[in-house]
């Protein structure tokens, strides 16, 4: 194996891939886009010397930039987002489905590109199912300043969406 | 007891064993406090939905594509595909080693190391994959990353970049059609020297370090770049023509000499390695790792440029660096060292 090209490589891969599509998919909206971030950020990462440990907090987040930037770039096409349903793959339907239209979706995903990065990244990577230790490490963040972080991202978010807060 | 913090309301939403028991019982009979936490389930909910998009990706056919479709930059057993991209690599590696002994500077920033030339270090395969992660003696952030990416056209690379983008004026045969471009923006990495952390990783002392280096801190910057990209009708790069803003490294102190010099004394560090580095007294000399049992190298010039020719033992790929006004230029390809040299001297540059 090429002396640059890191021998963990395929382990990882197999055992993160899923993980880090999902990351994309959450910011992207769209099944084809997020895997060609996904790609991108373990080709990144088969060229780095990243510690296996460090592996998966480093592969979401290069996703959640990476997957951020197609977002800010305005290149995307808007018929490529789908409905979370149309990705095949979808678990039944909650409450909360019902009140998040897709119109809402695309206007989270660009209000996401408005927030700070690291308040985005923070609030995909926790949303993606990383615990705060993983994202605190990821981010080089305290754990208390995770749930601060997230917590001001979820209230921009739904500042965005007009709704109001409970009483 | 003061009320908790938002961020601690927001983990109680989702992570309730990461929040004091102290504080889950102060939220319970605290009625504003409860107020607070429904506001965060609900933003929470709102958000988690808003964002959902399942997707259970096929991870064979992602490996294998992978795999195919970067054969230059994942495990092939084509060392003519890898070798392309060998040099540059290498030269990354060794100017972030560099690097890290100079976190040994104390004081104001100030430049330290900056490339004007380069000059070839050999190494044995086994020596190259052993060379010390800098993350284990200390503190690396990247502050800024390449974020390297295909664009549409020379324009627009010279746009991102500010670099001028190079005109092939006769392609080697073999060699043909458009180029694509290729640009990297600037990266910028500061690493903290730990000698804690890294007697914890390598499991022994380390030497005493020089006054001021644990509380000083190391920047080390290069790019941004571009590179025009030929392939082959599979993807392989046939020729690529790049120039990339030279690598600089600033510390706090003390001269470069320092800290290499205390990079030469880590545990870690292959001999063979150590041995050649300790000929770079020169700070301005940027050593391009050579591996002994793939590759050549000799020197040369580019239009009276020092230059460095490196190139795979069968013949099958060649690359000349060489460093001019700031910035190092390749050239490399499936090709041999006369046609990688033929296209480097005939090279103009388009602002």
């Amino acid at each position: 194996m090429p002396a640059s090209v890191r021998s963990d490589l395929e382990h990882i891969f197999r055992s993160a891939y899923p993980r880090v599509v999902g990351v994309a998919a959450r910011v992207l909206g769209s099944r084809d886009e997020a895997e060609d971030v996904a790609q991108e950020a373990f080709l990144a990462f088969g060229r780095s010397s990243v510690p296996a440990g460090e592996a998966v907090g480093w592969l979401c987040v290069a996703a959640a930039h990476t997957a951020l930037n197609h977002l800010r770039s305005g290149r995307r096409r808007a018929s490529r987002e789908e409905a979370a349903t149309d990705g095949g793959h979808s678990t039944a339907p909650d409450v909360a489905d019902a009140v998040v239209t897709l119109d809402e979706r695309r206007r989270v995903r660009a209000a996401l590109s408005r927030l700070p990065r690291r308040q985005a990244i923070a609030l995909v990577l926790r949303h993606s199912g990383l615990s705060y230790a993983e994202v605190a490490a990821a981010l080089e963040l305290s754990p208390g300043s995770v749930g601060t972080t997230v917590r001001r991202a979820e209230s921009a978010l739904r500042k965005e969406l007009g709704h109001a807060s409970p009483e | 007891m003061p009320h908790p913090s938002d961020g601690l309301l927001r983990r109680l939403v989702d992570e309730p064993d990461g929040v004091a028991d102290s504080d889950r019982e102060h939220v319970t009979s605290c009625a504003h406090c409860r107020s607070r936490l429904v506001e965060a389930e609900a933003d929470a909910l709102l958000v988690e939905s808003a964002l959902r998009f399942d997707v259970a990706p096929d991870v064979d056919a992602a490996w294998n594509r992978l795999v195919t479709a970067a054969p230059v930059a994942v495990p092939v057993r084509n060392r003519r595909r890898f070798a392309v991209r060998s040099p540059f690599v290498a030269v990354v590696g060794v100017v972030a080693l560099l690097g890290g002994a100079s976190a040994a500077a104390a004081g104001d920033w100030f430049q330290i190391f900056h490339t004007e030339k380069v000059a070839p270090v050999t190494v044995e395969q086994a020596d190259l994959v052993a060379l010390p992660d800098l993350s284990s003696y200390g503190a690396m952030t990247v502050a800024e990353r390449p974020n390297v990416r295909s664009v549409e056209g020379a324009n627009e690379a010279r746009r991102i970049t500010g670099l001028p983008t190079p005109l092939v004026k006769e392609l080697p045969r073999g060699v043909t059609g458009q180029p694509r471009f290729v640009v990297g923006n600037r990266m910028k990495a500061i690493f903290a020297f730990d000698r804690e952390k890294a007697e914890q990783t390598l499991g022994q002392p380390m030497p005493e370090p020089p006054a001021g280096l644990s509380t000083s801190q190391f920047s080390l910057t290069a790019g941004p770049g571009l590179a025009a990209v030929w392939s082959e009708a599979r993807g392989v790069p046939a020729l690529i023509v790049g120039r990339v803003k030279a690598p600089t490294a600033y510390s706090t102190g003390v001269p470069f000499e320092t800290g290499l010099d205390y990079l030469l004394t880590l545990p870690g560090l292959p001999a063979t390695v150590a041995d050649q580095l300790r000929s770079f007294k020169n700070a301005t000399t940027l050593p391009l790792l050579v591996r002994s049992a793939t590759q050549v190298s000799f020197t040369t010039d580019v239009n009276g440029t020092p230059a460095t020719v490196l190139a795979s033992r069968d013949g099958a790929v060649s690359t000349v660096v060489w460093v001019e006004k700031g910035h190092v230029n390749a050239v490399g390809g499936t090709l041999s060292t006369d046609e990688v040299l033929d296209v480097a001297r005939n090279l103009r540059w388009k602002q």
